[in-house]
């Protein structure tokens, strides 16, 4: 089954703007694909649409075998339920705790309590944050929020991790270890779409599809 | 994965979002329940007087009487005072009759007058007539006073239906005055509240995000709101039947002393009915309220 199937998608703001052009993308489980290029190049725009968040203005867009287009509010309704989603402002819930947060996206699953505690326990373990289980938020460090993120995206156990620029504002070790987190949640099940525009620090000896974003047109730099 | 919109676990978290709407804005959730309260306060005393008056009336209207008086030569003879009683007992509409008389007069208006009594004493002879008194069923009267009036020998008949009128008049002003304050707090406790839910939904509309891009269920982003409109309106009506137990319990203090003879319901089925009332209204009112604030949520 493929993941992610566009064909030559384009993304056109009310303004005019022409934020993607002529996409063509195939995800299969097990694939680690980065997205990369400047600001402003369309990477978040790529995500926002397999997120559901804007749609294609011409093209077709498959994820997860939904149909994107708008008025599916039901159905991307349902596939943002088994998407992990990490988003670049986190988008953590202040006044809550971590364990909250983390358990926030889960609430609504078909689990039971013992469940949502033992996925929100193992996803805070993973990401080496279970001392910091009844801290509040906002009163975590920028790389401990972004943990966070990805601890409540994993938690729900998705087939499809999307994080956005998960390394940004992050130096080098702290960005290298993100990376490493997330990398470890590929198996012939899942897959992850990454946004940075941090090329070194992608680990060339791992397997890895790595694309290029200009101006909203995609090219291949590395299939691997 | 399938969705589900509630679960006994989740109960906790829904209670725990709204405890924490609550910490986080502390303050106009005080002025709203302050509000709400003193609305629902006036709407309490309102509906109290309303119950009161109209058990007044059906405790009078249960003691409606009239008063007929005989022409002076029948009143003196007892065959003809007796003949005349069983007519009037043969009216439809009449539950009893009794012949009161004139010491019976003079004693019963002795009793009305009190300490100024001792004015009858001026007068050489007893200057109160004997008359028969009828119980009824108030709903005949007007047929019941026909009849009398066309039986010989009555020459005068007193009733109180002038007091009734006017204590219907004033139960139906309070009853009108009670709609309007009905109809006047619904209308502002759902404008209070429906507008506390959008205030509430601006100030999370992050977290309403989060979640829709989570894929929650509208009604599960929703549920939480409707809570908090519910325990606003809640406390709201609690402070408000607290306030009008108090305010009842000292009316009855001060109206047992001077007024002894006003038939008032007994005070705990009143404060109890009353609590029950505002409470099921303050209930059904925040919810509606929430209800008619939520579609910011999904304007948002």
């Amino acid at each position: 089954m493929t993941m992610i199937e566009a064909k030559g998608v384009c993304l056109r703001f009310p303004n005019g703007t022409k934020a993607l052009k002529d996409i063509d993308l195939f995800v299969k489980p097990g694939d680690m694909v980065y997205v990369t290029g400047p600001s402003g190049s369309g990477k978040t725009s790529l995500l926002k649409l397999f997120m559901g968040i804007e749609y294609p203005t011409s093209g077709s867009l498959k994820v997860l075998g939904q149909t994107m287009i708008q008025g599916q509010t039901a159905g991307i309704r349902r596939l943002r339920t088994i998407i992990g989603p990490v988003f670049q402002e986190f988008k953590l819930i202040d006044g809550r705790t971590v364990t909250e947060n983390v358990m926030l996206g889960m609430r609504f699953l078909n689990l039971t309590q013992d469940q949502l505690m033992e996925n929100a326990h193992h996803a805070l373990q993973k990401v080496g944050l279970e001392h910091k289980a009844h801290s509040l938020v906002e009163n975590l460090s920028w790389g401990e929020s972004q943990r966070v993120a990805i601890a409540r995206a994993v938690a729900r156990k998705p087939v499809l991790i999307l994080a956005d620029e998960p390394t940004g504002n992050l130096d080098k070790a702290n960005a290298l270890n993100i990376l490493e987190l997330l990398t470890s949640f590929i198996n012939d099940q899942t897959a992850v779409i990454i946004t940075t525009h941090a090329t070194h620090l992608i680990d060339a000896e791992k397997p890895c599809k790595v694309i290029r974003m200009d101006q909203g047109s995609l090219t291949w730099e590395r299939l691997g | 994965m399938k969705t589900v919109f509630f679960k006994a676990g989740n109960a906790g978290y829904f209670l725990n979002e709204v405890k924490t709407m609550i910490r986080l804005n502390v303050f106009s959730t005080t002025l709203t329940i302050l509000s709400t309260g003193l609305i629902f306060y006036i709407l309490a005393m309102i509906l109290s007087g309303w119950w009161v008056s109209s058990y007044v009336i059906k405790v009078v209207q249960g003691e409606a009487e009239i008063n007929v008086y005989l022409n002076e030569g029948i009143v003196n003879s007892t065959p003809e005072v007796q003949l005349m009683m069983e007519r009037i007992n043969g009216i439809e509409g009449v539950r009893a009759v009794r012949l009161v008389n004139q010491e019976e007069a003079y004693q019963r208006m002795a009793e009305v007058l009190g300490k100024e009594a001792k004015v009858l004493e001026k007068f050489e002879e007893n200057p109160f007539s004997a008359f028969v008194e009828l119980k009824i069923n108030l709903e005949a009267i007007d047929s019941v006073l026909d009849q009398l009036n066309q039986l010989v020998g009555v020459e005068h008949i007193r009733d109180n239906r002038d007091v009734l009128d006017r204590l219907r008049h004033i139960a139906g002003v309070l009853r009108l005055i009670g709609i309007l304050v009905v109809v006047a707090v619904g209308i502002s406790t759902l404008v209070i509240i429906s507008h506390i839910i959008r205030l509430g939904i601006a100030n999370n509309k992050e977290q309403i995000n989060t979640l829709r891009l989570l894929g929650a269920p509208e009604r599960f982003i929703a549920l939480p709101f409707l809570l908090e409109g519910l325990v606003l309106t809640l406390g709201g009506g609690i402070l408000a039947v607290a306030l009008a137990a108090f305010s009842l319990n000292y009316l009855y203090a001060q109206l047992a002393g001077p007024l002894p003879f006003i038939p008032l319901p007994p005070r705990e089925g009143l404060v109890a009915g009353m609590g029950i009332v505002v409470l099921s209204l303050s209930a059904v009112l925040g919810i509606v309220g929430s209800l008619l604030g939520l579609p910011s949520v999904k304007n948002d």
